[in-house]
C-alpha cells in the first residue's frame, strides 16, 4: 500500500526517527535536557527568491527543550510518532482525524496513556505537524493523509495514468466523464499527465467551485482546448500538488480567476504560486510559480463597471483581513519582491480603495448571456490582461 | 375639529404607568417594593436613623387579571412617620415630592413612584394602599386608605381611625396588586433586596417572600450616612429657560448679587469678566428689569466665561469600609475587591463611582457546566438598577474593560464570566437616566471613563489574589506533570530505540533530577506570590482599620486616586463609612 512517492527522498524516515530517540534517552540519561528542534514555519523565516518560485525556510529553527512545561507535548511527540512509524511499518495509511482516533482508542485501551490524552484533533495535528517539521518530511510520506478537498478537474483533452499500490496502471480519460470531475488524489504528484491530442492551450484554476461548475455545465471545456480546475477555496494539499503536476509534465499557461480581495489574493493565490509559510518545507512540490492572477483585477472593475462592496472596518473578518494586507505589503517576501510588484499594486489598490469585487461580479455585464464570464475570461488571455 | 381637553398629571401617568416601571405584572410587583423600600430607606436617612425593615410578599390568590396572582407587598419601617395630612398628598398625589430639584443624593427625586404604585393597586385591585403611620409625639397610630383621585390629582384618604401600635414611630405600607412573583435572575424580588443589602450597610432588614423561610440581615454598620446638604447650582449646567426661572426666584437684587446669591462656583473675579463681555450697566441694573434679549446676552455672556467645575460636595458615598463589609453579607466570599473614587465631574455634573468586586465559594458553574457570565449590579443613588441592562453606561463600561488582563475569562466586548459579583453603584444629584422609570444611565464618555477606571483598579487588586491561585495551581500542575508524562516519555524512547531495562531506569532517573529542579522553582515562585498578598491584605486591613486576620478575605483598594476633576481641596468628600462592624446573613 502507498508505494507510490511523491519526491525521491533520500531521507530513511524510521532511522533517523531512531537516531533522535536515542539521542533523547542518552541526554536523560546523563540529567541533560533533550532539546527538540524543527524548521521554523512562519512568514518571519520565509524567503522567497523568483528563481526558486515559491517560499523557502532560513535558518531559524524551534526549540523544544524539556521542562515541566514541554513535558507533555514531548511525550505527546514520542507517542504519535511512534504510531507514525508503525504506519510507515505496516505500510498503512490514515487520515489526521483517523490518527486522532487511533490514539484515543490507544489511551483508552491502556490507562498509562490517558495522561496524554486529546482533548480535541486540534492538538494531535498540530503535534503530528511538529513531527514533520522535526524530521523536515511531509505528512504524507507518513502515511497521514487530509481529507480530500477540492481540486475537481474538467477537460476534453487530457488523460491521466494512475500506478496503483499493487503495481497496476489505471488509465482515466478526463474528457470521457462529461460532466463529472476528476479529482486528483493526496498524491497527485505521482500521476503521469499527458494530452489526448497536440498540446492543452491553457488551465484555468477557478477559486469558487461553483463557479467553476458554470463554466463546465456551460461548455466551456468542450468550446476550449483547456482544463478548468474548481480550487474550492484556500487550496489543499492535494490542488496545490496537482496544479504543480500539471504545470510541470504538461507545461501549459496555467490561470487562476478568483475575487478581487486581499484574502484571496494572500491566503488563496499566493498559497498557490508560492505556498504558505506555514508549510515551508513542503513548498517546493506543493505549488505552481508560473500561475498568473487572472482576475478580478481593479483593471476589470473599471472597464467592465463591475459591481463592487465596501469593505466594512466594522466587520472583524473583513477589517483583519484588511489589517493582513497591509502587513503583508510590509512583512511577506512574496509581495516584497520586485517582480511581484503588480500583485503588490493589487494590494495596494483594496487598501487604499477599501472595496472588493467578487468572481461572480462579471455575470453583471450582460445578466441575460450565461457566456459572458467564459467570454470575458478568454478575452483577458488573449489580451494578455493578467498579472 | 375635534375639542381639546386638558388631563391631570394623575391622568396621564394613569394612562402611562408602563413609562414608570409598570409595564408587566412582574415588573409591577418589584417596582412596589422597591418604591416603598427607597421612600422608608430616604425617610430614615433625612430623620438620622437607622432603617429597620420588614418586607413581606405574600400571594393571596388568583389576581383579576390573566395571568396574575394578588399579590400583598408589605414594608414596615421605623422612620419618622407622616403626620395624618401628609398621607394623601405623599401616597396619593403626583409630583408631590419634598425632593424635587433639590440636587441632593436622594434615592426618590419627583414623587411619581409610590403614587403611581397606588394607582396600579386601585387599578388592578380597586383599592388603593393602606398605610399605619405614627411619628414620635403621636400616642397612638393612624392607619388610612389612600386612593388617588385621578382626575383632580390628589389623594383620598378612606377608612381613616386610630390605631393601637407597638412601635414609637414608623410607617407600614400594604400594597395589594395584581402582578407575579420573580424570586431569581436580573430583575428578580431576591438581587433587588441584595443590591439594596449590599449598598446600605446601615440597614437591617428581616423579609419574607411567599413560602421562603424568613431572612434575616443585620446591620454592618452603626452610623446613618451623612446625606451632603445640596449646593447651589452651577451656571454652566442650566439651560436659558432655567436660568430666567432661576432669576425669578431672587426678586429685586443686581444681576451682579444674582450671580453671587444664586450660584455657586462664580467668583468676583468670573463676575468681572462676564461683565467685560455685557452692555454697560447691565451688572448692576435690577434683576426684576431685565428684558428677555438682556437675558440671552447674560446667558451667552456666564457660558463665555471660563468657571470652576461645580462642587462634588453634594455627593454621597457608601465607602470602602462599608462595602467591605457590606458585601460578605450576600454570602460566602472568596476575595473581593473594593474601590471609591475621589467625586469627579462627569458633563458637568458631580459624580462618585464606587465598585465592588467579589468572587463567591457558592457561586458555581451553569447547569450545563460551563461559566456562567458574573452577576451584575448596577446603582444609582444606591437604588439597583434591575432592567435593560444592555443600554446602560454601566455595563458598557464593564464590557470595554480587558478582563483578561486580571486574570477573568471574558466574551469577546461582553461582561466577564464566572463566580464573580461586580456591583457598580453611581451617586450623583443630577444622574441622567434614559427613561422616567430610572432603569439605566445614560453616560457619556466622561462618565464611562470614570467608572472604566474605577473598574480597573478594583480589577487590579483582584489580579493579585487570581495571580497567587494560579501559581498555586502552576506548582499543582508541574508537579502532576511530572509524575504523569515523565514515565510515558522514557519509555516511549525505550520502546522505539528498543533500549534495555538498565537504560530505562537510569533516564527516569535523570528525568526525576531535572524536572524536580523546575518544581523547587515554581515551589519558590507560589511562596513569593503568598507573601506579596500577605502583605497586601495586612496594608490594605490597616488602612480600613480591619483586623489583621489571615481568613479575612478583604482586600479594600486605598489608593492614590487619579482624578480629573479641578476641584479646590475642600470640595474632597470624605467616603461616609461606618465604624464598627457586626453580623452576617442569617436565615430563621
Amino acid at each position: 500500500m502507498a508505494k507510490a512517492r511523491i519526491r525521491e527522498l533520500t531521507k530513511d524516515i524510521p532511522k533517523e526517527a531512531k537516531i533522535l530517540c536515542d539521542t533523547m534517552l542518552a541526554d536523560l540519561e546523563k540529567a541533560k535536557r533533550p532539546v527538540l528542534e524543527a524548521v521554523k514555519c512562519a512568514l518571519d523565516n520565509s524567503f522567497y527568491s523568483p528563481k526558486v518560485g515559491y517560499l523557502t525556510p532560513g535558518d531559524k529553527v524551534v526549540k523544544t527543550e524539556l521542562n515541566v512545561s514541554s513535558v507533555q507535548k514531548m511525550a505527546r511527540t514520542i507517542f504519535l510518532l511512534e504510531v507514525l512509524l508503525g504506519n510507515l511499518k505496516s505500510g498503512a495509511v490514515n487520515t489526521k482525524r483517523e490518527i486522532y482516533y487511533i490514539s484515543k482508542g490507544l489511551m483508552k485501551s491502556n490507562p498509562t496513556y490517558k495522561a496524554l490524552d486529546f482533548d480535541d484533533q486540534p492538538e494531535s495535528d498540530a503535534v503530528i505537524d511538529f513531527i514533520c517539521d522535526m524530521l523536515e518530511v511531509y505528512r504524507e510520506e507518513m502515511n497521514c493523509f487530509a481529507n480530500d478537498r477540492g481540486g475537481q478537474t474538467y477537460s476534453k483533452n487530457l488523460v491521466v495514468t494512475e500506478t496503483l499500490s499493487d503495481g497496476t496502471t489505471a488509465v482515466v480519460d478526463v474528457g470521457s466523464l462529461g460532466t463529472t470531475p476528476f479529482q486528483p488524489k493526496n498524491k497527485p504528484q505521482t500521476f503521469r499527465l499527458k494530452p489526448k491530442k497536440g498540446k492543452v492551450d491553457f488551465c484555468l484554476v477557478v477559486e469558487s467551485e461553483g463557479t467553476a461548475n458554470t463554466l463546465v455545465t456551460n461548455g466551456m471545456h468542450r468550446r476550449h482546448n483547456c482544463i478548468i480546475i474548481g480550487a474550492q477555496g484556500v487550496p489543499s494539499n492535494g490542488v496545490r500538488g496537482w496544479c504543480k503536476t500539471i504545470e510541470d509534465q504538461l507545461k501549459v499557461p496555467m490561470f487562476f480567476y478568483g475575487d478581487l480581495d486581499a484574502y484571496t489574493l494572500q491566503n488563496i493565490f499566493r498559497t498557490l504560486k508560492a505556498g504558505s509559510a506555514a508549510s515551508l518545507i513542503r513548498n517546493s512540490d506543493f505549488s505552481a510559480p508560473d500561475v498568473k492572477f487572472l482576475g478580478v483585477l481593479p483593471d476589470d472593475v473599471k472597464r467592465y463597471d463591475l459591481l463592487c462592496y465596501s469593505v466594512n472596518e466594522r466587520d472583524v473578518a473583513e477589517a483583519r483581513s484588511l489589517k493582513k494586507a497591509k502587513d503583508a505589503l510590509e512583512n511577506d517576501p512574496f509581495f516584497r519582491d520586485k517582480k511581484n510588484s503588480d500583485l503588490a499594486d493589487i494590494l495596494h489598490w483594496l487598501v487604499k480603495e477599501k472595496k472588493r469585487c467578487e468572481q461572480q461580479a462579471v455575470f453583471s455585464v450582460d445578466p441575460k448571456d450565461p457566456l459572458i464570464l467564459e467570454k470575458v475570461i478568454v478575452d483577458k488571455i488573449k489580451r494578455k490582461s493578467y498579472v | 375639529m375635534s375639542k381639546i381637553t386638558s388631563s391631570s398629571t394623575a391622568e396621564y401617568f394613569a394612562k402611562n404607568l408602563q413609562q414608570v416601571g409598570f409595564s408587566s405584572p412582574s415588573k409591577a410587583v418589584l417596582t412596589t417594593l422597591k418604591e416603598a423600600v427607597d421612600n422608608s430607606l430616604d425617610a430614615c436617612e433625612d430623620a438620622g436613623i437607622l432603617p429597620e425593615l420588614e418586607v413581606e410578599i405574600t400571594k393571596l390568590g388568583p389576581g383579576h387579571t390573566r395571568n396574575t396572582d394578588l399579590v400583598q407587598i408589605a414594608v414596615e419601617d421605623n422612620g419618622p412617620g407622616l403626620d395624618p395630612e401628609e398621607l394623601a398628598k405623599v401616597f396619593g398625589e403626583y409630583l408631590a415630592s419634598s425632593k424635587f430639584g433639590r440636587g441632593r443624593c436622594s434615592r426618590g427625586q419627583q414623587g411619581i413612584g409610590i403614587s403611581a404604585a397606588t394607582t396600579w393597586a386601585q387599578l388592578t385591585n380597586a383599592s388603593g394602599v393602606k398605610v399605619i403611620s405614627k411619628t414620635k409625639n403621636m400616642r397612638k397610630a393612624v392607619s388610612a386608605v389612600i386612593d388617588v383621585d385621578i382626575k383632580g390629582n390628589r389623594g383620598l384618604v378612606k377608612k381613616k381611625e386610630t390605631v393601637d401600635w407597638d412601635k414609637s414611630h414608623g410607617l407600614r405600607v400594604e400594597f395589594r396588586i395584581d402582578g407575579r412573583i420573580v424570586l431569581n435572575g436580573d430583575g428578580g424580588l431576591l438581587t433587588y433586596l441584595e443590591g439594596t443589602t449590599l449598598v446600605n450597610p446601615h440597614l437591617s432588614m428581616r423579609y419574607k417572600l411567599i413560602d421562603q423561610e424568613p431572612v434575616n440581615i443585620e446591620r454592618v454598620a452603626n452610623e446613618v450616612p451623612d446625606i451632603p446638604a445640596a449646593t447651589l447650582p452651577h451656571p454652566h449646567t442650566m439651560k436659558l429657560g432655567e436660568f430666567m426661572t432661576h432669576a425669578g426666584l431672587y426678586g429685586k437684587i443686581s444681576l451682579e448679587n444674582f450671580f453671587k446669591k444664586g450660584f455657586s462656583r462664580v467668583s468676583d473675579t468670573s463676575i468681572k469678566e462676564i461683565a467685560k463681555k455685557l452692555p454697560k450697566g447691565l451688572m448692576v441694573k435690577n434683576l426684576m428689569t431685565v428684558k428677555e434679549d438682556e437675558f440671552k446676552k447674560i446667558y451667552t455672556a456666564m457660558h463665555e466665561v471660563e468657571l470652576v467645575a461645580p462642587s462634588t460636595r453634594s455627593v454621597l458615598t457608601v465607602g470602602e469600609e462599608g462595602l467591605s463589609k457590606s458585601i460578605q453579607r450576600l454570602g460566602e466570599v472568596d476575595f473581593f475587591s473594593v474601590v471609591t473614587r475621589k467625586p469627579t465631574i462627569c458633563d458637568f455634573k458631580p459624580v462618585v463611582v464606587e465598585v465592588a468586586i467579589a468572587r463567591f465559594k457558592d457561586r458555581g458553574n451553569g447547569p450545563d457546566g460551563h461559566e456562567q457570565p458574573a452577576q451584575l449590579l448596577r446603582f444609582a443613588n444606591r437604588v439597583p438598577l434591575q432592567f435593560d441592562k444592555g443600554a446602560c453606561a454601566i455595563t458598557r463600561a464593564v464590557e470595554t474593560v480587558n478582563w483578561r488582563t486580571y486574570g477573568l475569562n471574558q466574551p469577546k466586548d461582553s461582561v466577564p464570566t464566572g463566580p464573580f459579583v461586580f456591583a457598580i453603584s453611581v451617586t450623583s444629584p443630577f444622574i441622567k437616566f434614559k427613561n422616567a422609570s430610572k432603569e439605566t444611565i445614560d453616560g457619556g464618555d466622561d462618565l464611562i471613563e470614570e467608572i472604566r477606571r474605577a473598574l480597573m483598579q478594583a480589577g487590579q487588586k483582584l489580579s493579585r489574589h487570581i495571580r497567587a491561585e494560579g501559581k498555586a495551581a502552576d506548582l499543582e500542575r508541574k508537579i502532576s506533570h511530572i509524575e504523569k508524562f515523565g514515565p510515558i516519555l522514557v519509555e516511549g524512547l525505550a520502546r522505539i530505540v528498543g533500549a534495555p531495562k538498565s537504560r530505562i531506569e537510569k533516564a527516569q532517573e535523570g528525568l526525576r533530577k531535572l524536572l524536580g529542579r523546575d518544581a523547587s522553582h515554581a515551589e519558590k515562585d507560589l511562596e513569593e506570590a503568598t507573601s506579596k498578598l500577605q502583605i497586601l491584605k495586612a496594608r490594605e486591613a490597616k488602612k480600613l482599620g480591619l483586623p489583621d486576620d489571615e481568613e479575612l478575605p478583604s482586600e479594600a483598594v486605598v489608593e492614590e486616586h487619579e482624578n480629573a476633576a479641578a476641584d479646590t481641596p475642600d470640595d474632597e468628600t470624605p467616603a461616609k463609612g461606618t465604624k464598627k462592624s457586626a453580623g452576617t446573613r442569617k436565615k430563621k
